[in-house]
């Protein structure tokens, strides 16, 4: 029922007859009759601007008497071409309408504000785009290998044993060779290491223990002995925290969903009849029913 | 079908009441009132490089609250079109700003051709730069907006584009050409659309800009082309929406000239109390126009007024794009073998063909010698800009690596079509030979910018004070500094970057009055892109004034890997080549993932003017040409090279004597 409430086509068909309802009570009785036209005030200041703008000066009388007549033969070939049908097989004017439409369903669906219990599911449903990521505080000493040439493996293993005994007491600045990268990194994400260190480190980075020395492990610039001193455990920030974020999220699910959604919802009110090519054979009934929206 | 006479009316209804503007500007107003503020900042504040630096004590676990130097580069693109820039929606471009951010975030975007389009690493910021003439003419005629509807050329503009076949679609694209070359505002009234558009623009800006993970910058491109030489700037506001929500962006058809470009960014700068700059960008598309000795309406010879002005505006240089790279051109740098790059240089957008004395007052290293003779004769150096990088991309995804290339405009994204190496991009006007085509394009390039935080003033600092550098479309990382007291054992301090931020000065900063007997010396790391290619050499380029006022350049190698010896001519062999063109391969077994250097100037006159930057090579890998072909199965062009050595372009360092 929730999700119903917040259907673009349901806001799109209430708000549609509110305004025909409010149309038809402050209209004059008779004003909807075939034969009559009424230009409001409105539609005369709106002809009135728009002619100002073009020229710079305001329509004198004559030229508003021109404007006017213009917008009722306007009004009244509009009228009797629909009414013939000439919009019917035009593609352009359906292709127009077709536009029209989708316009509003699209600007519907924009302007539908959702509420926490919206946000907050969405945020359930799609945790991945939301979670903050573990974090880690390390230090880390690079060994080069065009220093250590043939060496670099066994200096490593030395290097990383003399690391275990000394323990926490060592600084890791005084070790090692000398890089572009600091020793030290603080609340460093996942993405953040394999942004520096290059993809292949950051995924073998990721198995190491908090506490100790450990390693070597390899990047593209060499090898590297690492010490996780804290890693902060990722979560799913509240929605109070991050609400801009899923809410612009949302919205951009919603759009991208509108289209079809506005028509899966339209298409259940018709029945869509496909006639075969050979006309020998009888009309084929197919109920289309528009794809599943998650 | 059926359709009931209810709906018909309700529909009918909708339209006559006005409906649609009516919702247009309620999401306007939702999406203005933005809830960013809420979001925590991750990074402290940048400090100046110009601060104390913390007071030197025993070492102690985790300093760095303490710290205030940029300790990272954040990679982005500081120049991209989307559908909102009317040479690119006009001509097929369908994503929008949103798109756009979301791609350079990382995630997946499906291209205006229905390509699935993704970043392998996503950027860390990005700057949407809408061209600003017309701002928004595609989308308005795609959504009928009824403020274009309200003009006569809008209107027809429309029909032209509901026809929807590609003759009515490109006259509609030519219209709007016509009036930019005649600098005729064909929507000159319309100030409603150009005030929406520019305001979803922003909203797109504030909706992806999230400090401390990724930063969207505010905008826009100022698209000034005397007869089709290109003079055109990037301005980039520093604000959050507030500030540059209260101005329209100035046009080319307001002025072609950089000088009121620049009243405008100082009235802009008094009317809100925001900052903004503007990156100059295709010098070698300028026909001499871009670095002219003169100024560009009077003509006059610059004075210390105008040398001010402007390097209180463009305080950095676009050295680097799809159109081109601007370091240098062979015929300026005859001694430099790698000065040869992804040359553009046949003309520019308007018909009047190239000649060779324009070159000098096209290219950014001529450029940066000539204003050195400048600030001797005016006190102030005109030409003392920094070096970053851009795309230019007009398929509103930003891509510059050599096999993730998504092309310069819509239509030559990926594809075996032969208009992916054949169309023509610039010269249209003039002779054939004046062409420049879609091969030639360069997948480049990218703004490296050291920084403490990945936020828009953080960033925006840091290009003001010229701490970046530019690359060709790879993530090298290459920091410098430079000082008299530096020594060779100081490249090994655990310490460096706090030692060099007190001893000496970063890229982007200036060296004034050696002391007596002693020399710049520089140290630098550099490496390669954590996931690309080793690197090839480290270069020092210095330019200099001579003591009879001439201006001079030289090249230094200054490292480089193995084991490779000059020659008797001083020339350092090339690195070599593993690049299987037929495959599209290359092998890190060659080149070095790790370069340093220590550097004194071995020619150093403490009286004379001088720059110096820092150009890092990597080994060579294939072009995107070469991708192409092996991954599309067509012929590799035979005009443009299989290999290339992708590069970075530090902002340079300054010496100035004193009186």
């Amino acid at each position: 029922m929730k999700r119903f409430l917040n259907e673009p086509l349901l806001h799109f068909l209430l708000i549609g007859a509110g305004l025909f309802l409010v149309y038809s009570l402050i209209s004059k009785p008779g004003a909807d009759a075939p034969g009559s036209i009424v230009v409001t005030s409105g539609q005369v200041e709106r002809l009135a601007t728009t002619f100002t703008k073009t020229w710079q000066r305001p329509p004198t009388e004559a030229e508003m008497k021109g404007l006017i007549d213009e917008w009722v033969r306007e009004e009244i070939a509009t009228r009797e071409a629909i009414a013939l049908g000439l919009d019917r097989d035009d593609s352009v004017i359906r292709r127009r309408l077709r536009q029209k439409l989708e316009f509003v369903a699209a600007d519907l669906a924009a302007q539908t504000e959702p509420t926490d219990a919206d946000l907050n599911a969405y945020l359930q449903a799609h945790p991945e785009k939301f979670r903050e990521e573990l974090r880690y505080t390390f230090e880390q000493i690079y060994l080069d290998p065009t220093k250590h040439g043939a060496n670099l493996t066994k200096d490593a293993t030395a290097l990383l044993a003399k690391l275990k005994q000394s323990g926490e007491k060592v600084d890791p600045k005084t070790l090692g060779d000398p890089f572009l990268l600091e020793n030290q990194f603080s609340d460093a994400s996942g993405s953040d290491i394999g942004t520096q260190f290059g993809q292949s480190f950051a995924t073998k980075f990721a198995q190491l223990t908090s506490g100790e020395w450990q390693g070597a492990i390899e990047s593209g610039y060499g090898l590297h002995l690492i010490f996780i001193r804290e890693r902060t455990p990722g979560k799913l920030p509240s929605l109070a925290d991050v609400r801009a974020i899923v809410r612009r999220e949302w919205s951009d699910a919603r759009r991208v969903d509108a289209k079809i959604r506005f028509y899966d919802e339209l298409l259940k009110r018709y029945t869509v009849t496909i006639e075969p090519p050979k006309p020998t054979m009888p009309p084929k009934t197919v109920a289309m029913k528009g794809a599943e929206t998650p | 079908m059926k359709t009931t006479l209810k709906q018909r009316l309700v529909i009918g209804s909708l339209a006559v009441m006005g409906f649609v503007p009516l919702i247009v500007m309620t999401i306007k107003n939702a999406q203005g009132d933005s809830a960013l503020s809420k979001l925590k900042v991750a990074d402290p504040p940048v400090g100046s490089q110009d601060s104390p630096p913390p007071p030197k004590e025993k070492i102690d676990y985790s300093p760095y609250p303490r710290q205030t130097f940029p300790n990272r580069v954040y990679f982005g693109d500081t120049h991209l079109h989307t559908a909102y820039s009317a040479d690119a929606g006009m001509i097929g471009n369908t994503l929008g700003p949103e798109e756009a951010y979301r791609f350079a975030r990382g995630e997946k975007v499906i291209s205006s051709k229905g390509l699935p389009a993704q970043l392998g690493r996503p950027l860390d910021f990005l700057v949407v730069s809408d061209h600003a003439e017309n701002l928004g003419l595609a989308p308005a005629l795609a959504e009928g907006n009824p403020e274009l509807l309200k003009t006569e050329w809008g209107k027809m503009q429309y029909d032209l584009v509901k026809q929807g076949n590609p003759a009515s679609k490109g006259k509609a694209f030519d219209n709007w050409g016509a009036g930019l070359m005649a600098l005729k505002d064909p929507l000159k009234e319309q100030t409603g659309l150009a005030a929406d558009m520019w305001k979803r623009e922003i909203a797109a800006a504030e909706k992806y800009n999230e400090p401390g993970r990724f930063t969207a910058f505010i905008a826009f491109e100022w698209t000034s082309g005397p007869l089709g030489a290109n003079l055109h700037r990037n301005i980039i506001f520093r604000d959050g929406g507030d500030k540059p929500g209260q101005i329209i962006p100035i046009s080319t058809y307001d002025t072609e000239d950089p000088e009121k470009l620049w009243q405008w960014m100082a009235d802009y700068e008094t009317k809100t109390g925001g900052r903004a700059l503007a990156i100059p960008h295709g010098g070698n598309l300028s026909n001499g126009l871009m670095f002219d000795d003169v100024t560009l309406t009077s003509k006059k010879p610059f004075d210390r007024d105008y040398a001010d002005r402007r390097m209180r505006w463009e305080p950095l240089y676009e050295v680097t794009q799809m159109k081109g790279d601007a370091e240098t051109h062979p015929m300026l740098s005859t001694r430099d073998e790698f000065a040869n790059f992804e040359r553009w240089d046949r003309g520019s957008f308007g018909p009047q063909p190239k000649t060779p004395d324009m070159l000098p007052k096209e290219y950014a290293r001529e450029t940066l010698k000539r204003g050195l003779a400048y600030e001797a004769k005016l006190g102030v150096n005109p030409f003392k800009f920094g070096l970053i990088g851009g795309t230019d991309s007009h398929t509103s995804l930003a891509t510059a690596e050599e096999n993730n290339f998504f092309g310069k405009v819509v239509g030559v994204e990926p594809s075996a079509n032969p208009l992916r190496f054949n169309e023509v991009i610039s010269g249209r006007p003039g002779p054939d030979k004046a062409k420049m085509y879609a091969r030639e394009t360069s997948a480049s390039g990218l703004a490296a910018v050291w920084s403490r935080g990945n936020t828009r003033e953080a960033l925006w600092d840091a290009m003001a004070r010229k701490e970046v550098y530019a690359t060709t479309g790879t993530r090298l990382v290459v920091r410098v500094f430079s000082g008299y007291d530096f020594t060779a054992k100081d490249l090994e301090r655990s310490d460096f970057a706090e030692y060099c931020y007190q001893s000496g000065v970063p890229m982007g900063g200036d060296l004034k009055d050696a002391p007596a007997g002693k020399a710049p010396s520089f140290l630098i790391r550099a490496m390669r892109d954590a996931d690309g290619a080793n690197l090839d050499r480290i270069q020092i380029v210095k330019g200099w004034l001579d003591a009879s006022g001439k201006t001079q350049e030289q090249v230094y190698d200054v490292s480089w890997s193995g084991n490779r010896k000059p020659g008797k001519d001083g020339k350092l062999p090339a690195v070599g080549n593993t690049v299987n063109v037929k495959e599209a391969t290359y092998s890190n077994s060659i080149g070095a993932p790790y370069l340093t250097a220590y550097w004194k100037d071995p020619a150093f006159d403490p009286k004379l003017r001088a720059f110096y930057y820092v150009r890092v090579l990597e080994i060579p890998t294939p072009r995107w040409t070469t991708y192409d072909a092996k991954v599309f199965g067509v012929k590799l062009p035979t005009d443009v090279p299989s290999s290339i050595q992708d590069r970075a372009y530090t902002s340079p360092i300054w010496y100035t004597p004193g009186k």
